[in-house]
């Protein structure tokens, strides 16, 4: 069983890496290829001009814009904080670390439902802080702030579980010596440890962003859906599927789907190309 | 890189900066303009905003000179009453059950004398009809063809639906005054509905839902409001054929004033008008036109089907909350047919 | 180092947005869920409706982690080891699941397998039903957790050390032998990790399960669905009861897995 370079010469169809690669391929296919494919198939069916005409409709359009603007700022928040608790986990030793390190990684396990629940618990106008806000005259619950409060919840985890793996392998060492250098903080962490994780930090971010596009569950909950206020590109989707007009659905479903897919290719790709041409570059 | 990070944060600034613009709260009046906040169940999501609020907003203007917006939130009828109950500030509550909108009189954002009226706060009428797929071989007339073994049955979960709960009341109404008007048969009602409950295939969560799956082609019969199967002319979509059972229950849904968000929003004139607009002739018309049958029997509205000779009404099974308790409660008779069906019986 | 001023500022900022993010709602959560009583707390977990709803979710989340386990490393396997027409493609379009709304999932899956489809219609006449069956459950959670294992298998294969596996080889040892003892080993803690993951995952899936299950009480309602269903008629209780189980049962899967992982790190 030699190999060059992890790479194997096919002799004959009926080999066993064949049969297990046509089953692989043939479990992807049905499984997801399929049914993806089938989603692209029924937005444009009825060509490219309803498809058009649907996602530029006014309501398919401000669910879009309310999208948008929700996943920037949970997305900016939770890179800020996931930067800043993977150095605290990486770099700090306090009382606690393990217990943090577990309880970061909770939002995976409550489903999004439960998770809009809680919300409703906490920030409803009854809830433990929801009376209090609402005094203040803020409301929560059925307007933007526990869209996005809904939304950081479910994206906490990406860019802390991305970074602290690479933080963790690419150790103090060239930051002890920026130091001795005489570089502060700031420069050393901008300088130095920002372009050492700038991969994972990169991939965090972009999960980040698709599990913001795509979030349902939390946000049907939370939000009252009301159009052009707090129905989302998800929300939006979902009340129109069963409609008269479920072509806008399909089309923002594509959308929502393409711009994620493109989001996640776009960065394998790029990092592949950084990589050859750093390694061109270092010989 | 440094300067690349800095660019694209000032886009995504500028990004969350204009969505939030375009999403902030406005509610209530301003010099130029009204604003009339919505909260409805799904059924009557093309009835208002195709057709009752763009009439309403033209009859302001006229009137008064003044434009009107409308927001609207549409989804399913219990989901929309706890929304309000537990702040959502719509002016206006279009609720599917009367047991909902008591839901809001015990948040105290609805007024105890709601439904005091002649009209009883009720807007809309429709039946419980059974929609089906005119095979000869599968001939379907009343309850009891739903009942037969292989006959697929579609209608929504009551849980989430409150269209659901008027399509089991009204199986459990057949069969409970299937004797006689005066007389009630519990254990018919409960053979009934477990018998049809045994045959549904899938419990969608709203009624649209349903509609849709039957659309799809599952299923033989499905349970729905007659104004759902109307409104299907409207759209152009494919009629779907239908009965109306002898025994059925007539959907009585109510609208009611929100007392809180008129108050917060100072638009009590405009809401209070387009409440009587809703029970007035004109908006009586487009509810007909959409399939709702008009709430004063006399009027000469529409082109509807004879009303069936045993119609009942939900007063007619003790009203809603001695309806929910029997049947859609934890120990309820609807959840004993599962429990039964569990246990072999 | 760890105690200057900038790093405690950093910890207790961010230690903070942790407690409020996601402390407090869990603990709202339980405490509410606990409140009207021990006795209370069980009445809810074992009404049948329940009992069905968790034990049909863990259930099937174990059917789908079985077949993943196998499939998924299967599937690492051969993105890794060989060579084929259109692999590139296809290991990109493996996250496809994690750009798809779990709305639209459900959808397809009907539409492509259900009973009105080819597929549904001859299954069918056998008797057999994929959609708003229990099987079809545990495809929506197939479909969703589809690049747990791979991605979390694929890093560590392509890390690993061909050189003991090469020596096997010459040594005369078959291939399955050489996975079972040489590989395998190496490999059954990124599988682990990335099961781990895929069911927590399916113990909260709703999105893509509602469409496709049929929810159907004590035959196709999940957890999720009952909590759904709970809360949209007013049984807050039922629906927290069941979620902190839900809860419960995710966290004790990432609590060890953790621990596994710590255990493993120098």
């Amino acid at each position: 069983m030699s190999s060059v370079g992890g790479k194997r010469l096919r002799s004959s169809i009926f080999r066993p890496q064949s049969l297990l690669i046509g089953v692989v391929v043939l479990w992807f296919a049905a499984l997801i290829l399929v049914p993806t494919l089938a989603l692209a198939n029924k937005a444009l069916e009825g060509g490219f001009r309803p498809f058009w005409n649907a996602i530029l409709s006014s309501d398919a359009r401000r669910a879009f814009a309310l999208t948008i603007g929700i996943t920037a700022l949970a997305t900016v928040v939770n890179t800020l904080f996931g930067l800043a608790f993977a150095m605290v986990l990486v770099r700090q030793r306090f009382w606690g670390r393990a217990l943090a390190d577990g309880i970061v990684d909770l939002p995976f396990a409550v489903s999004p439902i439960i998770a809009g629940l809680m919300l409703v618990i906490v920030y409803g106008p009854n809830g433990w802080l929801g009376s209090s806000l609402a005094s203040l005259g803020w409301r929560v619950v059925y307007s933007w702030p526990g869209m996005v409060l809904a939304t950081l919840f479910v994206t906490l985890p990406f860019v802390v579980r991305e970074v602290v793996p690479v933080l963790r392998e690419f150790g103090i060492d060239q930051e002890e010596v920026a130091r001795t250098l005489g570089a502060g903080r700031w420069r050393t962490f901008w300088q130095v440890t920002l372009p050492s994780i700038r991969w994972g930090l990169a991939y965090g971010v972009t999960l980040t962003v698709a599990r913001s596009l795509g979030e349902f569950g939390a946000l049907l909950v939370v939000s009252g859906n009301i159009l052009g206020r707090t129905q989302t590109a998800t929300l939006y989707i979902h009340d129109t599927i069963e409609g008269f007009e479920p072509e806008g659905a399909y089309a923002a479903s594509v959308v929502l789907a393409g711009i994620s897919f493109v989001l996640l290719i776009g960065m394998e790709q790029l990092r592949k190309y950084v990589e050859v041409r750093e390694s061109g570059q270092s010989e | 890189m440094r300067r690349d990070g800095r660019a694209i944060s000032w886009v995504i600034l500028s990004l969350v900066l204009a969505s939030l613009g375009l999403s902030c709260d406005r509610g209530g009046t301003s010099a130029r303009e009204d604003v009339l906040t919505l909260g409805a169940y799904s059924v009557v999501r093309e009835v208002f905003h195709d057709g009752l609020i763009p009439e309403f907003a033209r009859i302001w203007k006229t009137k008064t000179g003044r434009d009107l917006r409308f927001e609207e939130s549409y989804n399913g009828s219990g989901a929309q009453a706890r929304a309000i109950a537990s702040g959502f500030d719509a002016d206006i509550a279009v609720l599917s059950l009367d047991s909902d909108m008591e839901l809001l009189v015990k948040a105290g954002v609805v007024k105890k004398d709601w439904n005091e009226g002649p009209d009883r706060g009720i807007v809309t009428n429709s039946l419980v009809v059974i929609g089906h797929r005119d095979r000869p071989d599968l001939p379907i007339h009343d309850w009891g063809d739903l009942t037969r073994p292989g006959v697929g049955v579609l209608y929504p979960d009551p849980k989430t639906s409150g269209g659901a709960r008027w399509n089991i009341a009204a199986i459990w109404g057949a069969g409970l005054l299937s004797a006689s008007r005066s007389t009630r048969d519990a254990e018919a009602a409960r053979n009934l509905l477990a018998r049809i409950q045994a045959n549904v295939v899938i419990m969608d969560s709203s009624g649209r839902q349903s509609l849709s799956t039957f659309d799809r082609g599952i299923g033989d019969a499905l349970v729905t409001y007659e104004n759902e199967l109307l409104l299907r002319r409207k759209y152009g979509k494919k009629p779907i054929p239908y009965v109306t059972p002898d025994a059925t229950l007539r959907i009585e849904s109510p609208v009611a004033l929100v007392e809180t968000s008129v108050d917060r929003h100072g638009n009590r004139e405009v809401a209070q008008a387009f409440l009587a607009f809703l029970i007035s002739m004109e908006g009586q018309k487009i509810l007909a036109s959409y399939g709702f049958r008009p709430v004063n029997p006399d009027a000469k509205l529409g082109d509807f089907p004879p009303i069936p000779a045993r119609l009942f009404t939900i007063r007619d099974l003790g009203g809603w909350t001695q309806v929910k308790r029997t049947v859609f409660d934890q120990d309820g008779v609807w959840a004993k047919t599962f429990t039964d069906r569990a246990q072999g019986k | 180092m760890a105690n200057s001023p900038p790093a405690l500022i950093l910890r207790t900022s961010t230690l903070a947005y942790l407690g409020v993010m996601v402390v407090l709602p869990l603990t709202a959560l339980t405490t509410q869920a606990f409140e009207p009583g021990l006795a209370r707390f069980g009445q809810a977990v074992t009404d049948p409706f329940a009992w069905h709803a968790l034990k049909l979710t863990f259930a099937t989340a174990l059917v789908m982690v079985a077949i993943n386990a196998v499939m998924g490393t299967a599937t690492a396997w051969v993105l890794v080891r060989y060579d084929f027409p259109g692999k590139s493609i296809m290991n990109a379009l493996i996250d496809l699941p994690f750009a798809v709304p779990t709305v639209v999932t459900g959808l397809m899956l009907v539409a492509l397998y259900g009973p009105s489809s080819t597929l549904g219609t001859i299954l069918g006449r056998h008797g057999w039903g994929i959609i708003y069956e229990q099987p079809g459950i545990v495809l929506a959670l197939l479909f969703v957790t589809y690049p747990f294992v791979i991605r979390s298998v694929q890093p560590v294969l392509l890390e690993i050390d061909r050189g003991e596996e090469e020596a096997a080889a010459t040594l005369g040892a078959r291939p399955w032998t050489i996975f079972r003892r040489v590989t395998f080993p190496t490999l059954y803690p990124s599988i682990l990790t990335g099961t781990a993951l895929a069911f927590s995952r399916a113990l909260g899936e709703f999105g893509s399960v509602v469409m496709v299950a049929g929810n159907r009480p004590l035959e196709t309602k999940t957890g999720p669905m009952y909590v759904f269903g709970e809360i949209e008629s007013g049984n807050r209780h039922g629906a927290m009861v069941v979620s902190a189980v839900l809860l419960a049962s995710s966290l004790g899967i990432l609590v060890t897995l953790n621990l596994i992982q710590r255990g493993r790190k120098v």
